[in-house]
């Protein structure tokens, strides 16, 4: 920003957008990051930008309408460009369905901050960590490290004023057998890179790849398995993505009733498992209140201020809701559930860490990571994707060796009703959504009769 | 942001590449990019969104100490550029600490000052948001008029790309592309639960003038959509097991991304992605002996073809855009690297698939656009079909899900008909298709001829980390595949 800091450049925003008004979200963002494979450091960044979004709200005959644009602001100019552009597309939109008075939301007293530039410098030391990893040659290394620091301002015309810093960090390291027979993966999402300790890391993924010794070929099938924290995650937050109001209320998701109206109500589970969104969650805390621009089933720019609290999609073991804009919420007769970037996964009684979930399995299958995972059919949810980095046979509640892999095609939804056992939830990465999703309190689950569909000879 | 060298970006050039050179890089690229997309939607008849974001970035990429460091900034100043350079030097010196590869790149002739543009007739970033409104509008009624349609959804997707490349060997090259793409998506809501059917027009690098009717029919096509639903909703649902598939371009361009266009980046199959993205089947090794498919298989890597996705004039390392070959008479005979991999496997020249999808990530190898060739007699798809006893035409992409070695793949599509006798007989619903990649292309039995050949592809093939998504294209003919697993998707929820 050369002569304008960013909650100027909000502020300048809306006066150009008038009495009409509109939102404005300015962010300021600074990223660092490593990656290694083969043992090396291979690829790095490190990246500031800015972007301010704007939505311009403009009165048509049958309503108002909104149009959105976004780019990067140097001066003021800049940012008249943005503002006409935007008044453009709206005008040429027409009016708004999801169209509502904004409201006056919160007025955050560090509003005019200057953005956080300086990072976290904790990527040389996780270098030095690495160096010591890299110096056991009995397999080689591959990761990724990031950590990236992100302002966000959000004025709106009704008087919002919010300032957001959301630091975050990942560190992911997988280990393979020279032969590439093996492969173990550990990760962790944190606030720093100071954090983080790689030791950890690189025990779990050792102690996984000397599991790997024995290997048990395992025929695909319905298997009773023991879902990491990880794993689970993946599936619940593709869940949570789909977890629409309106979609559901127009009849076309797996959370629509068949007599009309949505399952909202309806027990999915007879373990007393919530499902959540929580701004406040302790550690992985995110903003409170909406800032959006757009219109989608889950969010509309007017809703921008609103705040959020917590909501139970699931709630011990019932659909509670559904997550909705405002727009969309009264559409479907449905409460107002604007859903965050966190999710809890808990269960009233789960007990023990994921070694214990598998003692207690007995006889299964401790899956580790999921991977590519899609959607085969909305209908049911059926989801399919791959084992990956450790499928552990267990026997008499002991790991006894390591399976091939496989593809599985099992419904989040559809499996909730299976789960048999669950652990403690605890923060984790999400091995597939982690470049969406990092910010993950999930518990382990054992789950009967999962469809584990085709072998997989990938490692 | 400049879409042709000028006086700003060769000065931000100077700036930085007179620090790295300073700071003692063996190697230093500037790239400048300015990305402008436009997205509108569509929804039941009213507009839902319409928007445009673009973005300019500045970077600068140094190998010092033999370690690779790279920043980037929003600041276009000559002082934002040297301080990108001092970071990007910084960079080297916490990589070079603990590298043990030494970065080398292939050798590629300078070109100097030199520009390039994508031929289109229409930039689809000039038009007016009320002329692609109008026409999704249009589409959107159309389609609705049909009692068995009970929701539309229909968008556009239009982009262009203008890049500045500079290096310490005096290039200064220039280029800009397109690309536009568009879906329409027609559900039905039924006692029996609901269903849609979606076009398969490929997004292509072309300007408006494609949603307009040059490139793909449009109008057939959505004047189609409702009975093509009609029927899929009142369909029976296939019998799992194994069937022969003839298998539509509109579908087979997404299982050459993913078993063939992932499985041949050398970068893969060395273990550059090995925690992300996995690694490859295809090992080194396997070149020049590793039996692929069957012998009518040959697919080409290309950056050159016309309306790709891919297409360019140089990579983001300078390479001129090239044609070469990745599978011949069924046999695996080329890869994909870019100048770094090509050094490291003894290649005396890249193949330019160096790319990064914004100023502000570094530049990766990234795919090309990797076609399957069509066979030298004009077979048609009806002809294929013909040949067919009891099978499934299978028509437009849907879902796709490939392992971290590119063996066992499960895709969906958009239309399934049942073939008996050499004859469509009527739709089918619930098909999923799986199968292991070398399995999968040695059960190629037919392929179309040129007539039947169409470039499909993607906006966004996702790949390294930080993640960045990659426009690609995919040409190929209609093909038959014996014996393939055929899984009721429906049943595999309830199994």
């Amino acid at each position: 920003m050369s002569n304008l800091s960013m909650d100027q450049a909000v502020e300048v925003a809306l006066e150009l957008l008038g009495t009409d008004g509109g939102v404005a979200v300015g962010e300021v963002n600074a990223v660092r990051n490593l990656r290694w494979a083969n043992s090396s450091l291979t690829t790095n960044g490190d990246t500031i930008d800015n972007t301010l979004s704007l939505a311009a709200f403009v009165p048509v005959n049958d309503g108002v309408a909104s149009g959105i644009v976004s780019g990067q602001v140097r001066n003021r100019e800049d940012i008249k460009g943005l503002v006409a552009a935007a008044r453009a597309s709206a005008r040429a939109a027409g009016a708004s369905q999801d169209a509502m008075d904004l409201v006056a939301g919160a007025q955050h007293s560090n509003f005019a901050a200057p953005a956080t530039q300086a990072v976290d410098d904790g990527l040389g030391d996780i270098a030095q960590q690495l160096s010591e990893v890299f110096s056991d040659t009995s397999s080689q290394y591959f990761g990724y490290a990031e950590y990236s620091h992100d302002t966000t301002y959000v004025a709106t015309s009704a008087g919002t004023r919010l300032r957001y810093e959301q630091p975050t960090a990942r560190f992911e390291l997988c280990a393979k057998s020279p032969d590439r027979t093996k492969s173990a993966w550990s990760g962790q999402s944190a606030k720093t890179l100071g954090d983080i300790v790689v030791a950890p890391h690189s025990s779990r993924v050792r102690a996984g790849i000397a599991h790997q010794a024995n290997r048990i070929d395992v025929e695909p099938g319905q298997h009773t398995v023991t879902l990491s924290p990880s794993a689970f995650a993946d599936l619940m937050i593709y869940l949570l993505w789909t977890a629409s109001a309106r979609e559901a209320n127009e009849g076309r998701s797996v959370f629509s009733n068949p007599l009309g109206g949505t399952r909202i109500g309806e027990r999915l589970t007879q373990r007393e498992l919530t499902v959540a969104t929580d701004p406040t969650l302790r550690g992985l805390e995110t903003s409170d209140a909406v800032i959006n621009l757009g219109a989608s089933s889950m969010s509309s720019s007017f809703d921008t201020g609103l705040p959020i609290t917590r909501s139970e999609i699931l709630s011990s073991g019932v659909l509670n809701a559904l997550a909705s804009s405002r727009y969309a919420a009264h559409e479907a007769n449905l409460p107002f559930t604007p859903i965050t970037d966190n999710i809890e996964v808990s269960d009233a009684h789960g007990s023990g860490s994921l070694d214990d979930l598998a003692a207690r399995m007995s006889d299964g299958l401790l899956i580790t990571c999921l991977w590519y995972i899609r959607e085969v059919d909305p209908q049911s949810l059926l989801l399919t994707g791959l084992t990956r980095d450790g499928v552990y046979v267990v026997r008499n509640g002991e790991i006894v060796g390591c399976a091939n892999n496989f593809r599985f095609n099992e419904s989040p939804v559809g499996m909730l009703s299976r789960i048999t056992d669950a652990g403690t939830a605890i923060d984790c990465l999400p091995r597939e959504w982690a470049d969406w999703f990092s910010r993950s309190r999930v518990c382990p689950v054992t789950v009967d009769g999962f469809n584990l569909s085709t072998r997989s000879d990938a490692i | 942001m400049p879409a042709n060298p000028n006086e700003l970006a060769n000065s931000l050039a100077d700036a930085a590449l007179e620090v790295a050179a300073e700071g003692a890089a063996t190697i230093a690229h500037v790239r400048i990019a300015t990305h402008d997309n436009r997205i509108v939607s569509v929804r039941d008849g009213n507009v839902e969104n319409v928007g445009t974001d673009s973005t300019t970035g500045f970077s600068v990429r140094v190998v010092s100490q033999g370690a690779w460091g790279f920043a980037a900034t929003h600041e276009l100043t000559p002082a934002g550029a040297r301080d990108a350079a001092r970071r990007a030097l910084a960079m080297a010196a916490v990589s070079a600490a603990v590298s043990t590869d030494v970065v080398s790149l292939a050798d590629e002739p300078a070109y100097g000052t030199a520009s390039w543009t994508m031929p289109v007739v229409i930039d689809p970033m000039a038009v007016s948001d009320d002329e692609v409104i109008e026409l999704l509008m249009a589409w959107n009624e159309k389609v609705s008029k049909s009692s068995a349609v009970h929701h539309v959804d229909a968008h556009a997707a239009m982009g262009r790309d203008a890049t500045f490349f500079a290096d310490l060997n005096g290039n200064r090259l220039s280029q800009q592309r397109f690309r536009t793409s568009a879906q329409l998506t027609a559900s039905h809501i039924g006692e029996g639960g609901f269903d849609d059917m979606r076009t398969c027009a490929p997004p292509a690098g072309r300007g408006f003038e494609y949603l307009q009717g040059h490139g793909w029919d449009w109008d057939t096509e959505l004047a189609q959509i409702p009975d093509l639903l009609d029927q899929k909703v009142k369909s029976p649902s296939v019998e799992a097991g194994t069937w022969d598939l003839v298998i539509d371009p509109t579908n087979l361009w997404l299982t050459i991304h993913e078993s063939i266009g992932h499985a041949t980046e050398l970068d893969r199959a060395l273990g550059y992605e090995a925690n992300y993205a996995g690694t490859s089947f295809a090992t080194l090794d396997k070149l020049g002996n590793f039996k692929y498919g069957s012998p009518i298989m040959n697919v080409t890597g290309d950056r050159i073809a016309e309306h790709g996705l891919s297409t360019v004039a140089w990579d983001d390392e300078g390479v001129a855009a090239q044609q070469w070959n990745l599978i011949t008479d069924g046999i695996l005979t080329g890869y994909q690297v870019d100048r770094n991999i090509a050094s490291h496997v003894g290649l005396d020249r890249s193949n330019g698939c160096a790319f990064a999808d914004s100023a502000l990530h570094v530049p990766i190898q990234r795919m090309p656009n990797v076609s399957l060739q069509p066979g030298t007699e004009d077979l048609s798809t009806q002809d294929l079909i013909s040949g067919v006893d009891r099978g499934i035409y299978i028509v437009g992409d849907k879902s796709w899900s490939i392992d971290m070695q590119r063996f066992n793949f499960q895709f969906t599509g958009q239309r399934f008909f049942e073939i008996k006798n050499g004859e469509i007989v009527g739709q089918l619903k619930d098909v999923v298709y799986q199968s292991k990649t070398p399995d999968f292309w040695g059960s190629m039995v037919a392929i179309g001829g040129p007539s039947t050949y169409l470039l499909g592809g993607a906006l966004n093939c996702g790949k390294g980390q930080p993640g960045q998504v990659a426009p690609v294209s995919h040409g190929c003919p209609s093909a038959v595949f014996r014996d393939i697993n055929v899984l009721n998707g429906r049943k595999e929820a309830s199994a």
